[in-house]
């Protein structure tokens, strides 16, 4: 089913005291394509992972992931469901305790009994290849780079064939060079896998290269969400002006939403 | 600390507990975890804590001896460690070591772990960070607080002997029956489970606030002092109900 959306936010709203970070916020993501939610920092980007993957439950609203309701369903049906999803974290999220071939084989440990240790190796190895990490098994996380950190952490996401992958900030503390070889890997690994990818970034020009939809959360709402060629010519100027990179805010801070809700829809 | 802020730590960590005990310990723990755990909270341990255990059974026989010699009841040290230490100070000062050494160690693991997403992490690949992280911590200390308990017991009463007998001369065999005369096997007995008691304590409280702590390297600072103070608290409160129940 190519038109089959994965995720789903219906009006989902959320606040941390007096904070509102989603304020009614809808959209769907489809299968097996990526999808990339962008945002300044502060937007509610992580948020929206952290519902998708049922860390925080929405105060309004629903959030279904792969027909999960991920707010209410009960313990174990979460937990199903995100054995079916992989994620990359900011930081890898490695843990530092163990090897490279151990972090990456941590999920088939944890729920693929069935595997022998040759099998894992084997699935570690391959896995190890495609991030481009070949004869990194034996390895200490606490020497990696930046960028080898991500490139374990994406192994580990996608090791045990996960049916949709979350980014958050894949690009985040990485040099231009590394960051666009990461934007690469991406796009590679969703062309060979043909799984659904989620990516949350703050980096427009990566992110237009990488997906097929994208949108713009802006003051707890989605101000924009369309294909990526019909988003860059937008003629929401907030979209544009994060698109230009010269954003330029008044001495108050941000512009209310309320002055660009009328442009864009 | 504001009430309203302690009434909702409280509630914090009693959720924290009603779903470790409904989620961490309805399966087999991980996997070999169990006993490293218990092998590290009690080798960490056990050196300082006969250190203390063994001063603080030298101090009671100076004090006793010093207290009851102007009455001329030198020979009631052994008594008065038998019922100070045995059935009070042994278990508690093991339930400091412990919080000390143990505790503040799993309070800090679990602030860095929560700090750098790693629990997260854990939760996002479908394995539940209450069974994967506590329970090992819970069943470990568990099984090593009473052989700690014990040990503190008898490193306290051979220290206590030594120093009624070489230092102060009171008689050996009399001092020894003066102990056993007042100490059952029942005050052993209740010193395991006041341990048993403290180690849960101690491993639920620590963890609690490790799992709940502030990002950064000064939320894993606060986390694991708060988790000491914590933990010591309750012990010693929890150490006077159990004395209470069992020898009112």
């Amino acid at each position: 089913m190519p038109n089959e959306n994965v995720i789903e936010f219906q009006d989902v709203s959320k606040a941390f005291g007096d904070n509102v970070i989603l304020d009614g916020v809808s959209f769907a993501i489809p299968r097996g394509q990526t999808t990339a939610i962008i945002g300044h920092s502060g937007a509610g980007k992580s948020v929206i992972l952290k519902h998708i993957v049922g860390l925080l439950k929405p105060d309004k609203g629903r959030v279904m992931v792969m027909g999960c309701d991920m707010a209410s369903a009960p313990l174990n049906e979460i937990y199903a469901t995100r054995k079916r999803m992989g994620m990359l974290f900011q930081n890898g999220a490695l843990f530092e305790s163990m090897s490279v071939a151990e972090n990456v084989a941590f999920p088939l440990t944890q729920h693929r009994k069935d595997m022998s240790a040759e099998e894992r190796a084997e699935r570690v190895a391959t896995v190890l290849q495609q991030v481009e990490l070949p004869g990194f098994q034996e390895r200490s996380v606490v020497g990696l780079s930046g960028g080898q950190r991500k490139r374990v952490g994406l192994a580990r996401a996608i090791i045990a064939s996960p049916e949709v992958v979350l980014f958050d900030e894949p690009n985040s503390g990485l040099d231009p060079v590394t960051s666009e070889a990461i934007d690469e890997l991406t796009l590679h690994l969703q062309r060979l896998l043909h799984i659904t990818f989620v990516i949350i970034s703050h980096d427009i020009v990566g992110t237009l290269k990488v997906a097929d939809r994208v949108g713009m959360l802006y003051q707890g709402k989605l101000i924009e969400y369309d294909e990526v060629s019909r988003f860059i010519r937008t003629e929401n100027p907030i979209v544009n002006a994060f698109l230009k990179r010269n954003v330029q805010l008044p001495s108050g801070g941000l512009p209310a939403i309320e002055e660009f809700v009328g442009e864009s829809s | 600390m504001n009430p309203l802020n302690w009434l909702r730590s409280l509630g914090q960590f009693t959720y924290f507990c009603m779903t470790f005990f409904r989620t961490g310990l309805t399966r087999r723990p991980p996997e070999g975890e169990v006993f490293k755990e218990a092998y590290n909270i009690g080798v960490r341990s056990l050196p300082i804590l006969m250190i203390i255990a063994a001063f603080v059974g030298t101090n009671l026989t100076l004090q006793g001896h010093h207290a009851f010699e102007p009455i001329g009841g030198q020979n009631l040290v052994g008594m008065f460690v038998g019922l100070a230490g045995v059935r009070e100070l042994a278990p508690i000062i093991a339930a400091a070591m412990v919080a000390a050494k143990a505790g503040t160690e799993m309070a800090s693991q679990v602030a860095v772990m929560r700090s750098r997403e790693q629990i997260d992490a854990l939760e996002v690949m479908g394995v539940n960070s209450y069974w994967y992280l506590i329970t090992p911590r819970f069943l470990g200390i568990l099984l090593v607080m009473p052989v700690l308990t014990t040990l503190a017991i008898y490193g306290m009463l051979a220290s206590a002997y030594a120093v009624a007998v070489f230092q102060l001369g009171l008689n050996g065999p009399e001092f020894i029956e003066f102990v056993f005369n007042v100490t059952e096997i029942r005050d052993l007995l209740i010193g395991n489970i006041k341990a048993l008691f403290f180690g849960a304590v101690i491993c639920l409280v620590c963890c609690y606030h490790g799992y709940h702590s502030d990002p950064g390297p000064k939320g894993v600072g606060s986390a694991t002092n708060r988790a000491v103070v914590t933990a010591a608290v309750a012990c010693v409160m929890l150490n006077y109900l159990i004395s209470e129940i069992a020898y009112a």
